[in-house]
């Protein structure tokens, strides 16, 4: 017996032993003369404003040689206004390390930028972070226009007013033995075509949706890897294979018509993702259970699914993530102090640089109907978001202002702390067992 | 656009890893979700160890031969407890003489408690504490009974379970479960299971799975019983082969064989089950 205690114990030895080998080598090596890593004590770098906020900073000297000089920290609002600064004398021998705890005092509601700088005679580097306080209590003004509800309403009338022919195409050359999948088509808003993907799992009757709507000028693909749900990708106009009419690059495809509230790409694209929902209501011969759809996008997908939940009950779910254009007005201010543009107000700094008589007024009487926040109070279902921290595209104080005028009280958001705009792979594990739980799957 | 498709790899690869072919040990529940497993199982026995880990030939005609059913209730309070109740229901057949049977039937100790997600990494593995309390289903006051020990217990458990390390394959789950269970009697027994399982996908509905228990039981009393499930003080190591098969979402069934190859005090048993797990 005593053999068999030997051979079970080495065996659970070689089990844990392979688990702490692969943990290890998930960690990320890092190189530079002097590495930094910044850890906040909380874990998501949320903190409340009645707490300290808390970072423990890790220095590891990778050279051979002793090395002396400082460690700052410069803490500034999300819009560049410095809030505090401070910095520590560092002496590292060769090889060796050293652990600084940073403390900030109570901050108020908001996010936060935070830089961690290794200033060496030789050698400079800067790690940035962003930590946020009370996200939930994160505000901000809605510029919703007096006449955006019949706006929106004149558009479902005339999306209605178009009919959908659908055409419906199954793909058996890229079909599998456990997939079938078909090429859908229909005609949309101003009788433009769009296409999209529907993947239908063969072993079973009925499926719940997942409706996937797409990032900015973003080709979606059938999506064959999910077995407990049909998978429904819809690639709005200009997207993927829906570019018989509008086939234009990222650089221009969010200024189409941006001086005309009512010719305005995204009119036709938000209709888009509702004739989508129209197709699904439609097609439940093909084993669609209409009682259980769910809408779920990254980036203007984010945005896109929100809109689309806000505009049409008949969406049960709503996940998104990182939100494009989010109360755009701050993503405005905040763009404001980056050092370099990034999207999406790169491409609307330019345009309006070049566009005489195109005032910011005049963008945001256009793109006040269009700003994902000023649908966020019609979205009644569930929803999950996901953040990242170091988002510039889609600042987390954007986002959040966005989830926080969500009517929803069923609602949950993800922090991705060190994910610029992106979630990470936990969010989406979390994000299909929330769906199975709101769901009731199995 | 690199983002938007590693973002798409995230859901690919999410779904792809969310849906093996689990049992239901170890793993979470989860809110709003339940589960029911009912098993049958066989075993019999005709030699013995000894408490040298000798072999001990039985006499001839002797036997004894159990048929079992469990009935598994998990019931999903939140995202992180779940509430676990097992009920068993026994049929004995002891021969301890030629032409001498003792048949014994009736519910056997349950198993009701909670467990609890301790740690989640990265909805990936599971690491989980199990607090339970057994109920004698059958009449305490009468003595000694052959459909158990005869007194109320108590059994706290710790489970790790998930997917395996992507370095030793990039399918397949394992679970391991520490188990420390006491009875409140003179004579305890006080006992201690260590059960290791590994399961590995072999098609999209099939699985072969291994599970290796090893089974110590502490008791003042170290008399021989042939009844299992009313023996006292014995070890023994029983590794099982398993076959599953999912039918549906809501359907798998599981049919396995063991035997015992080592112990002390205890019998050689061999045998099988056959379970099917519900998901609610």
């Amino acid at each position: 017996m005593k053999k068999v205690c030997y051979i079970i114990v080495f065996a659970l030895s070689i089990l844990l032993g392979s688990l702490a080998a692969v943990k290890a080598q998930q960690q990320t090596e890092e190189t530079g003369d002097v590495v930094l890593k910044a850890t906040p004590y909380n874990k998501t770098a949320l903190f409340t404003s009645s707490e300290e906020v808390r970072y423990r900073v890790q220095l590891h000297n990778n050279t051979k040689q002793q090395q002396n000089g400082r460690v700052l920290y410069q803490v500034t609002t999300d819009d560049g206004k410095k809030v505090t600064a401070d910095s520590v004398r560092i002496s590292l021998r060769e090889g060796g390390d050293k652990d600084i705890i940073v403390n900030i005092r109570k901050r108020n509601t908001g996010f936060y930028r935070i830089n961690f700088i290794v200033k060496l005679p030789e050698y400079d580097d800067t790690v940035r972070r962003v930590f946020g306080v009370n996200p939930e209590k994160v505000t901000s003004q809605l510029h919703k226009p007096k006449d955006f509800d019949a706006f929106w309403k004149q558009s479902k009338v005339e999306l209605a007013q178009v009919p959908a022919n659908y055409r419906v195409l199954e793909r058996k050359d890229l079909s599998t033995q456990y997939k079938k999948v078909y090429s859908v088509e229909m005609h949309s808003y101003g009788d433009l075509v769009i296409r999209g993907w529907l993947v239908v799992p063969t072993d079973g009757n009925k499926f719940p949706v997942h409706y996937r709507v797409p990032g900015y000028v973003v080709s979606l693909q059938p999506n064959m890897d999910n077995d407990d749900f049909i998978a429904f990708d819809l690639n709005v106009r200009g997207n993927g294979n829906s570019k018989d009419v509008i086939n234009i690059g990222t650089d221009n495809y969010s200024l189409i018509n941006i001086e005309n509230k009512e010719k305005y790409i995204y009119r036709g694209v938000y209709m888009d993702c509702l004739r989508g929902l129209d197709f699904l209501y439609s097609h439940s011969n093909l084993g669609i259970d209409t009682s259980k759809i769910f809408v779920e996008g990254g980036s203007q997908g984010g945005s896109l699914a929100l809109i689309t939940a806000a505009l049409d009950k008949r969406v049960k779910l709503l996940t998104m993530q990182v939100p494009l254009y989010a109360d755009i007005h701050d993503n405005f201010a905040i763009s404001a102090s980056y050092d370099q543009q990034v999207f999406p107000f790169k491409v609307f700094r330019k345009y309006q640089s070049q566009h005489a008589g195109f005032s910011w007024e005049k963008f945001y009487s256009t793109f006040d109907y269009y700003d994902p926040q000023n649908f966020a109070p019609m979205v009644k279902c569930p929803v999950l978001m996901g953040i990242g921290l170091l988002d510039q595209f889609c600042p987390p104080r954007c986002s959040m202002a966005l989830y926080n005028h969500i009517s929803s009280t069923n609602k949950e958001f993800v922090c991705v702390p060190n994910s610029t705009h992106e979630v990470n792979f936990n969010y989406f594990m979390f994000q299909n067992l929330w769906l199975r739980e709101k769901f009731r799957i199995p | 656009m690199r983002k938007t498709v590693t973002i798409w790899l995230y859901i690919c690869l999410c779904f792809v890893l969310i849906t093996p072919l689990k049992t239901f040990a170890g793993f979470p529940i989860g809110k709003y979700r339940n589960i029911v497993v009912p098993t049958f199982s066989y075993y019999r026995q005709t030699d013995r160890f000894d408490d040298k880990d000798h072999v001990i030939k039985g006499a001839p005609g002797t036997s004894f031969t159990s048929y079992s059913s469990n009935l598994f209730i998990g019931y999903g309070i939140s995202r992180r407890l779940d509430f676990i109740a097992t009920i068993p229901y026994l049929y004995q057949q002891n021969i301890v003489a030629p032409g001498y049977k003792l048949v014994d039937a009736g519910f056997g100790d349950a198993v009701v408690g909670f467990s609890y997600n301790l740690v989640n990494s990265n909805f990936v593995r599971f690491f989980s504490i199990g607090v339970s309390a057994i109920v004698p289903m059958y009449n305490i006051h009468d003595g000694p009974s052959p459909l158990g020990l005869s007194a109320f217990g108590s059994e706290v458990k710790l489970m790790y379970c998930g997917n395996l390390p992507k370095d030793v394959s990039t399918k397949g789950y394992f679970n391991l479960e520490f188990a420390y269970r006491r009875y409140y009697n003179t004579q305890g027994p006080d006992q201690i299971s260590l059960l290791g399982t590994v399961g590995y996908p072999v098609s999209k509905h099939d699985q072969l799975s291994l599970d290796i228990l090893l089974y110590r039981s502490f008791s003042s009393n170290k008399e021989f019983n042939s009844n299992i499930f009313a023996a006292r003080d014995y070890s023994f190591f029983k590794p099982q082969l398993n076959y599953g098969h999912t039918f549906t979402r809501r359907f798998s069934a599981f049919v396995g064989g063991f035997y015992v190859p080592f112990g002390v005090n205890t019998g050689v048993g061999y045998g099988g089950s056959l379970l099917g797990v519900i998901k609610i």
